[in-house]
């Protein structure tokens, strides 16, 4: 009696929450998403007036998604069979020269080219699939073998040369913008009443919104909805996940796994094609080099999704995510006018980040995720120690390499431009000098917490955690004075991490206690 | 008499044979083709085979070839960038004792190593277009390419006003051509329109990453006045991202570099305002003669520039007519 009243009584706003961050964790595409957004809003504090949630921003990353997101879609039914495909980018690039090729140098009307296109994809499709359901290669060999083939094959029929720009019909896979009608006849002044004001409206939002409401996008998200439908309501969607999580055991159930297999196959084929379309949508012409590498990001996105590569798991939403982060990724340094080999660098560890979280996602245990936080305020830390750190590193750098390149040139080894560089002038000794030594005191005092944090990752202790937690807040005040201002949201960030991080054990146990409450 | 010709002949194709078993490349395949002599065939290591500047280079090569009576032994890597397949090309020549060898590295420094077995065995190397970082070569036949550039950022400074933002389409700034490239641009054009703001877009010789860049920067602001590249690539990317975003031509400025025929017929539609021709089919000629010169133990100039073009709307006539284009 007492223990009914309880449960309603608590059956409150902060239950819900927890319910709720529950079923979020369950979610496979949930660590793509976290990762969208802690990058995004990284990306728009990093991007000062430059708006990076901006609906017209967001549109072009959508856009410019649509052609590889729709591979990976085809890759992410393969990967489920506990298959692989390492052909789409060589079948998308053929495709794509292919489909021009007709349409501009035999004279297909674009409808014949397009049919062309989406018919060689599926015919490859049945080739790969059938070497693998009925002869039983290894996918990954017939699609390595493929990888091969299908770019020597665009290459030879085409010539490798760029088609003049393809006809108009393209557009409506890409570029094609279903207001640019209702704008134009505006304009003119070809509209009255009703239809007048919304051609205004349209009108005065069009660099602000309209502009990037592309046919790409639309079929992009369209093609996640169709394809997810299937999935989920069809037989065909259950094989899939039976054959990925156990091949055998589907074949006695007596499901026909090699139809199923090649089935799959062919649509991954047909997804290169359709993606080749949209590709040229938005290209300036076709050519027989596109989609180079496209297999390995059309893989990152689907594994970032939260799909297992040994098969029978995973969601075309994580997919969907997977792709959107790494175009985001290369959206937003590119806005934030970050240094290219920096890019390189960030990108890996973005994707490391998203796997991880995924990874801590399935331990389902309250000790990982524990230690995940720890170690995401230990990253903050180490990120606030980078601001006077940096600067302390490159001055002392830039000293030993002066004395290195001295040495060598006193040694009488003639040294090339590029070493020569290395040297500096005693004006620029004095500056480094000093640089290093004025950064040097916010430098260790920033490493000492660094440290501390790393400590807690490994040891759980709520009352160290909170500790900790107070000194990320207090050393706020000395750092800003030392002209640090822009470590501020670093330390906080790490601050809410070390208190999310104390709470952890308590949030999981009621989560089980409200999860059995709710069966 | 004729019969000792005939044991000689077929001596060789026997030696010819079990070089294959050994080596087991293209280019064995190649040598035993013509069941001529190494003596005369030239290795060439070629960056592309399919970018349209590329091909322009590689026929300058096959042409220069033809009129020098040598057999050019062409090799292209499995993709664009890919070092390790040209270090093992580089190798295969040099083992099967090619005459000379003309190299457009992927990787100015990563190709070092090969290029100094090669000096050492007394093969002389000829580097196209791109240079060599840490060994010494032949000859280096090239375009000049931070002179282009910084043409290139002159004519692009009196396209705009100071203070007008612009963006700049990188190459590669891995390798030494996307580095001059880029500095010489940027220092020319920062120095003629100090106030102006240059935004970069990094690529790798990929037009898909300069549309993308071009179209993501574009969109978060409304006051880019031009778009300079580095390659023509990545003016035809930046091209088709302005198609995309409902621009037309002569809204945002275009720039190249490379005089490709695309970009140029771009020009013509008043797309591009101003683009840095490079000299590519004599790139490639020149290239393959300093190589066949070497191989004959002529003296060749270590440094031979291809020289430029600076194609406008005006001078764009001219430069059709000079390299051939309809």
């Amino acid at each position: 009696m007492t223990d009914v009243a309880k449960t309603h009584a608590n059956s409150t706003l902060q239950d819900r929450l927890v319910l709720g961050l529950v079923k979020f964790f369950r979610a496979e595409w949930s660590g793509a998403f976290l990762a969208i957004l802690i990058l995004g809003i990284a990306i728009e504090l990093a991007t000062s007036g430059r708006p990076f949630f901006h609906p017209s921003n967001l549109m072009t990353i959508l856009n410019n998604s649509a052609a590889i997101g729709i591979v990976a879609g085809g890759m992410t039914l393969v990967i489920i069979t506990a298959g692989i495909d390492l052909s789409v980018g060589s079948v998308m690039g053929m495709t794509a020269a292919l489909t021009g090729y007709v349409a501009s140098f035999w004279g297909f009307p674009p409808y014949l080219a397009i049919m062309t296109g989406l018919g060689i994809g599926l015919a490859i499709g049945a080739f790969n699939g059938s070497l693998v359901a009925y002869f039983g290669m290894p996918a990954f060999i017939v699609t390595l073998a493929g990888l091969s083939i299908w770019r020597g094959t665009g290459h030879l029929s085409t010539g490798a040369q760029a088609t003049p720009k393809l006809p108009d019909t393209f557009d409506m896979f890409g570029r094609y913008n279903p207001f640019a009608g209702l704008r134009n006849a505006y304009k003119e002044g070809e509209l009255s009443g009703f239809w007048e004001s919304v051609g205004g409206f349209v009108d005065d939002n069009w660099i602000n919104f309209f502009r990037t409401f592309q046919m790409s996008m639309l079929i992009f998200i369209g093609f996640f909805i169709v394809l997810t439908i299937i999935i989920s309501n069809t037989r065909y969607g259950r094989w899939v996940y039976a054959i990925g999580s156990n091949e055998p055991g589907a074949r006695q159930a007596g499901i026909n796994t090699p139809r199923y297999t090649l089935l799959t196959y062919m649509f991954c084929s047909f997804s290169a094609a359709l993606g080749a379309l949209l590709f040229l949508g938005r290209a300036p012409y076709a050519k027989s080099d596109y989609g180079q590498m496209w297999e390995l990001d059309a893989i990152a996105a689907v594994v970032i999704g939260g799909t297992s590569l040994f098969g029978g798991r995973g969601s075309l939403w994580g997919t969907f995510m997977g792709v959107i982060l790494l175009k985001l990724i290369n959206n937003g340094l590119t806005l934030a006018q970050l240094d290219t080999f920096w890019q390189m660098v960030v990108t890996g560890l973005i994707i490391l980040v998203a796997v991880g979280l995924d990874i801590v996602r399935q331990s389902k245990n309250p000790e990982s995720v524990r230690k995940l936080l720890g170690a995401i305020a230990a990253v903050m830390a180490f990120l606030a120690l980078m601001t006077p750190g940096a600067i302390y590193l490159r001055a002392k750098i830039a000293l030993l390499e002066h004395g290195a390149a001295t040495t060598l040139r006193e040694a009488g080894t003639s040294l090339a431009a590029g070493q020569n560089a290395r040297l500096l002038s005693p004006d620029e000794i004095t500056q480094f000098q000093s640089a290093a030594l004025a950064n040097l005191g916010a430098t260790l005092l920033l490493l000492v917490l660094v440290l501390a944090t790393a400590f807690v990752v490994l040891k759980a202790s709520r009352l160290i955690s909170f500790g900790l937690a107070a000194v990320f807040i207090a050393m706020i005040l000395p750092v800003s004075l030392m002209g640090y201002e822009i470590t501020v949201p670093f330390l906080v960030l790490g601050a809410a991490a070390l208190l999310g991080s104390a709470y952890v054990h308590a949030l999981f146990a009621k989560a089980r206690r409200l999860d059995v409450n709710a069966r | 008499m004729p019969s000792f010709g005939c044991t000689a002949i077929s001596g060789r194709k026997k030696t010819v044979k079990m070089k294959m078993t050994f080596a087991g490349v293209a280019v064995a395949a190649l040598l035993a083709g013509s069941a001529a002599s190494a003596q005369d065939v030239i290795g060439y290591i070629t960056k592309s085979a399919t970018n349209a500047g590329w091909m322009m280079i590689n026929q300058g090569a096959a042409d220069a070839a033809a009129e020098e009576g040598v057999n050019l032994v062409s090799v292209g890597p499995a993709f664009q960038g890919d070092l390790s397949s040209q270090l093992e090309v580089f190798e295969n020549l040099v083992a099967q004792g090619a005459a000379a060898i003309a190299v457009a590295p992927v990787d100015s420094a990563g190709i070092a190593p090969a290029v100094n077995d090669a000096m050492s065995a007394g093969i002389p190397v000829v580097a196209v277009d791109t240079g060599v970082a840490g060994a010494d070569v032949t000859s280096f036949v090239a375009t000049d390419n931070y002179a282009v550039a910084k043409v290139q950022g002159a004519v692009a400074a009196t396209l705009v006003e100071d203070g007008q933002a612009i963006i700049y389409v990188t190459g590669n700034q891995a390798q030494s051509t996307g580095q001059e490239r880029r500095n010489g641009f940027v220092e020319a054009f920062s120095a003629a329109r100090p106030n102006s703001e240059i935004l970069e877009v990094p690529t790798e010789w990929n037009s898909q990453e300069a549309q993308e860049g071009v179209e993501a920067i574009l969109n978060s602001r409304q006051d880019i006045a031009m778009v300079a590249n580095a390659w023509d690539g990545g003016t035809m990317g930046a091209k088709a991202a302005l198609e995309n975003l409902g621009f037309g031509a002569g809204d945002v400025k275009l720039v190249g570099f490379d005089g490709a025929g695309d970009a140029i017929a771009a020009m013509d539609d008043g797309w591009v305002h101003a683009n840095t021709a490079q000299m590519l089919y004599q790139m490639g000629y020149q290239g393959i003669k300093a190589a066949a010169a070497a191989a004959r133990g002529e003296d060749v100039s270590p440094r031979i520039d291809t020289g430029f073009f600076l194609v406008t709307p005006m001078t764009s006539g001219t430069y059709k007519e000079m390299v051939g284009i309809e």
